[in-house]
């Protein structure tokens, strides 16, 4: 399945490229770069009030109902201006999994989640796996110990989806965060609020255990990897078009630059890339809950993080000196590349992931 | 169920009921004789079945459907292995161009009827020892003589010239005139006086399916002219409008993913499964997941279709990227067989095995849009960005240095 975006689709669309391009700051989104634990208040505020919090959380819970798709459009805006505290995607993460907790639990999270007064983090890797088998963190009796590294949002989330381990099978635990120490990491992308969370009798609930957990996990990590490639090819596809602008207006050798094929060519081969993963993102947003979703969603992370990768790589070639330094802000998009290659589990667990979907897990 | 739905699911269990006849088994083994023969009747059976000339005006022996319909019938007839390649040019380019600019309108539907029928085949007659990609550059030599025409020269690489009734030809009228502008677009009958063609062997064996056609003195009247005088090269270019709608095939018209994945759980590297193999899976899944986004620029441009929307430009890009791609995993599923990858079957299909889906690869690659030339397009029509330095602008064709 593959769609055409409806008129409320593009709407979203055009509203939130319109509202996060009028304000964009660069020097804003620099300055956080050195700073430790500091985020893009102004882009949450934004996302607040333009109810971006609310588009994927179920009406019955004050959200708008809408899902992957229209998140994904918001994603793909927010994406394009580096903006973007990382909690629009975490917070659906959490979202997904509270939808396997009891009504006293979805009332408590959800309405709040809707409003963006509560911001959600979803922990399941430890050292460089993204859904280690098994988790060394575990959960007994209501409380949950360990230690999970590198967790996007972990600085400030008041509540996380964590995988963990629970009488010798894996499990999704719901955790409250206020008692929980986190040690912040000085990131090459300071703005995700990464942190090292240790869980000391944290106390906190079971949602899902054994198999389904399993699959439940899978299916959070493939969902918010589709919202994460549609954030990679708004970014791709903005430098895409700034390293167009600068190829037409920079002049060497008597003409643009951008009429000598070393760079024309390198341009069309991105062009191709962009329009590849946002074809794979569209496909996988509209797939959502259907068979085949996983193997599309991770179509849509290889080819959004190849595309972002690259476009980040050229469009600084294609700048030449200027794309190097600090002020000129390229650094922002190629930071926000790698970070984003990571937050959703690297290429080399999505390649496996697909390869296991086309062949059988088996082989 | 959509009305499409319901086309598509009518023209597969078309498909299904002469697939014996006609399919790939069917074909094993034909000389070259025997499978044009198939072809034609191929061709026919589709017209009495009403699916040939599916986009086309019902006047001229059309459906009188759309685009869509069109595509969806390509789609599910790619499968089967019919034997089409004959009738790709004749009633994707060069017959509609005549129905759309010939003098002559019952002479023209008349033509239409018997190419959709299979009984006749016309070629396009554009690329040159002097011009492929920069099609302008060509040297056939077309001059007045009484009250038509006498054309002299040479074209190459001619899709099944050895086996048309008719072409379309472009010549070079006025060499002192502008590069673009001495150009002018004709007609012609393959049989004429002074028509010569050559197959050429491709190192992609086969069937030869291009030629070099020579034309000595060959006589053309002027009702055959389909262009203003020195107006051809506009017309050449909407030949190249008419097929925008067609087909494509995300594996690059090369073996699927799945045959790959077959290959790799029958392999072994290094005495451990080759399906483990961190190099080979990396090559599947990063194949797969650009063959996906292809498949999706195609369904979302078909669903904008449906929709009365025009598709966007991203469908360009099915050639250009499904070919290399297949071009390298050709090579890689060789690499695989090791010294079980050396046989060669010069008559085995592109679609299924490895070693004839590398050989003809290169053609994919050059024929219809060099790689170069669809990156340059995408560059300046798409982007925006300028035209390469261009020394043959604004010079008189005779003045361009050779």
């Amino acid at each position: 399945m593959s769609i055409v975006y409806d008129e409320q689709q593009e709407a979203i669309a055009r509203e939130s490229r319109r509202v996060l391009y009028a304000r964009a700051d660069k020097a804003r989104l620099l300055d956080l770069l050195e700073r430790t634990g500091a985020w893009d208040r102004t882009f949450w505020d934004t996302a607040v009030e333009q109810g971006w919090t609310a588009l994927a959380v179920p009406e019955a819970q004050g959200g708008l109902g809408l899902g992957l798709i229209e998140l994904g459009l918001v994603a793909q805006a927010s994406g394009a201006a580096t903006a973007g505290a990382p909690f629009l995607t975490s917070n659906y993460g959490v979202v997904r999994a509270l939808q396997a907790a009891d009504a006293e639990l979805q009332a408590l999270w959800l309405p709040r989640l809707a409003t963006g007064e509560v911001v959600g983090a979803v922990a399941f890797a430890e050292g460089n796996a993204i859904l280690p088998a098994p988790p060394a963190v575990t959960f007994a009796d209501g409380r949950l110990n360990g230690h999970k590294p590198g967790v996007t949002a972990g600085l400030v989330a008041d509540i996380a989806v964590v995988w963990a381990e629970h009488a010798g099978e894996p499990a999704l635990v719901l955790a409250e965060l206020a008692a929980v120490s986190r040690q912040p990491i000085d990131s090459f992308d300071n703005g995700r609020l990464f942190a090292d969370l240790a869980f000391v009798d944290a106390p906190a609930t079971l949602l899902l255990s054994g198999e389904a957990a399993r699959f439940a996990a899978l299916d959070l990590l493939a969902c918010q990897a589709v919202v994460t490639a549609h954030e990679q090819v708004g970014g791709a596809e903005a430098l895409l078009f700034v390293a167009r602008d600068y190829a037409n207006e920079r002049k060497a050798f008597g003409q643009p630059i951008g009429a000598f094929q070393s760079v024309k060519h390198r341009l069309a081969e991105l062009y191709g890339l962009v329009e590849i993963a946002r074809a794979n993102a569209i496909h996988a947003a509209a797939l959502e809950g259907q068979p085949g979703f996983l193997a599309a969603a991770a179509a849509a992370r290889l080819s959004a993080t190849k595309a972002y990768d690259t476009a980040a790589r050229d469009a600084v070639q294609v700048h030449g000196g200027i794309g190097t330094t600090w002020e000129g802000g390229l650094h922002l998009h190629m930071r926000r590349a790698r970070s984003l290659a990571i937050e959703q589990g690297n290429m080399l667990f999505w390649e496996d992931l697909l390869v296991d979907e086309l062949a059988g897990a088996g082989a | 169920m959509s009305e499409i739905e319901a086309y598509r699911q009518k023209a597969r269990a078309w498909l299904q009921s002469v697939a014996p006849t006609y399919g790939r088994d069917a074909l094993q083994g034909l000389s070259e004789a025997e499978h044009l023969a198939a072809g034609r009747a191929y061709q026919r059976a589709k017209f009495a079945a009403g699916f040939a000339g599916i986009h086309w005006d019902p006047e001229l022996g059309g459906q009188g459907l759309t685009p869509l319909h069109k595509v969806v019938f390509e789609q599910e007839e790619m499968g089967f292995g019919m034997p089409i390649a004959y009738f790709g040019v004749s009633l994707g380019i060069s017959v509609p161009i005549v129905l759309r600019f010939a003098q002559d309108r019952a002479w023209a539907r008349e033509r239409a009827i018997a190419a959709l029928s299979g009984d006749e085949i016309w070629c396009q007659l554009f690329s040159e020892p002097s011009g492929g990609s920069d099609l302008a550059g060509l040297r056939t030599k077309v001059e007045t003589e009484g009250n038509g025409w006498k054309l002299n020269g040479q074209k190459l690489w001619t899709t099944f010239a050895q086996h048309s009734d008719y072409g379309v030809i472009i010549a070079r009228n006025d060499p002192k005139a502008l590069k673009h502008k001495g150009l002018t677009f004709f007609w012609l009958d393959m049989k004429a006086q002074g028509v010569t063609v050559r197959p050429i062997k491709l190192a992609a064996a086969g069937h030869d399916h291009v030629n070099e056609v020579f034309f000595d003195d060959v006589r053309l009247d002027d009702g055959q002219r389909l262009s203003p005088v020195g107006g051809g090269f506009a017309t050449a270019m909407a030949t190249l409008m008419i097929e925008r709608y067609s087909a494509s095939d995300p594996a690059g018209f090369g073996p699927t993913t799945a045959t790959f994945v077959e290959l790799a759980k029958a392999s072994e590297v290094n005495g451990r499964p080759a399906i483990q193999d961190g190099r080979i899976r990396s090559a599947i899944a990063r194949s797969h997941a650009m063959r996906m986004g292809l498949e999706a620029i195609t369904t979302r441009a078909m669903r904008m279709m449906a929709a009365g929307m025009e598709p966007g430009p991203e469908g360009s890009l099915n050639k250009l990227v499904s070919v290399r791609s297949r071009q390298k995993l050709s090579e890689l599923a060789i690499d695989l067989m090791g010294q079980l990858g050396l046989a060669w079957d010069p008559l085995a299909s592109s679609k299924d095995d490895w070693v004839a889906s590398w050989l003809a690869a290169p053609t994919g690659r050059i024929a219809g849009g060099a790689d170069e030339m669809l990156l340059n397009t995408i560059a300046e029509k798409i982007l925006g960005l300028p035209q390469d330095h261009r020394p043959d602008k604004g010079v008189p064709f005779d003045q361009i240095p050779a």
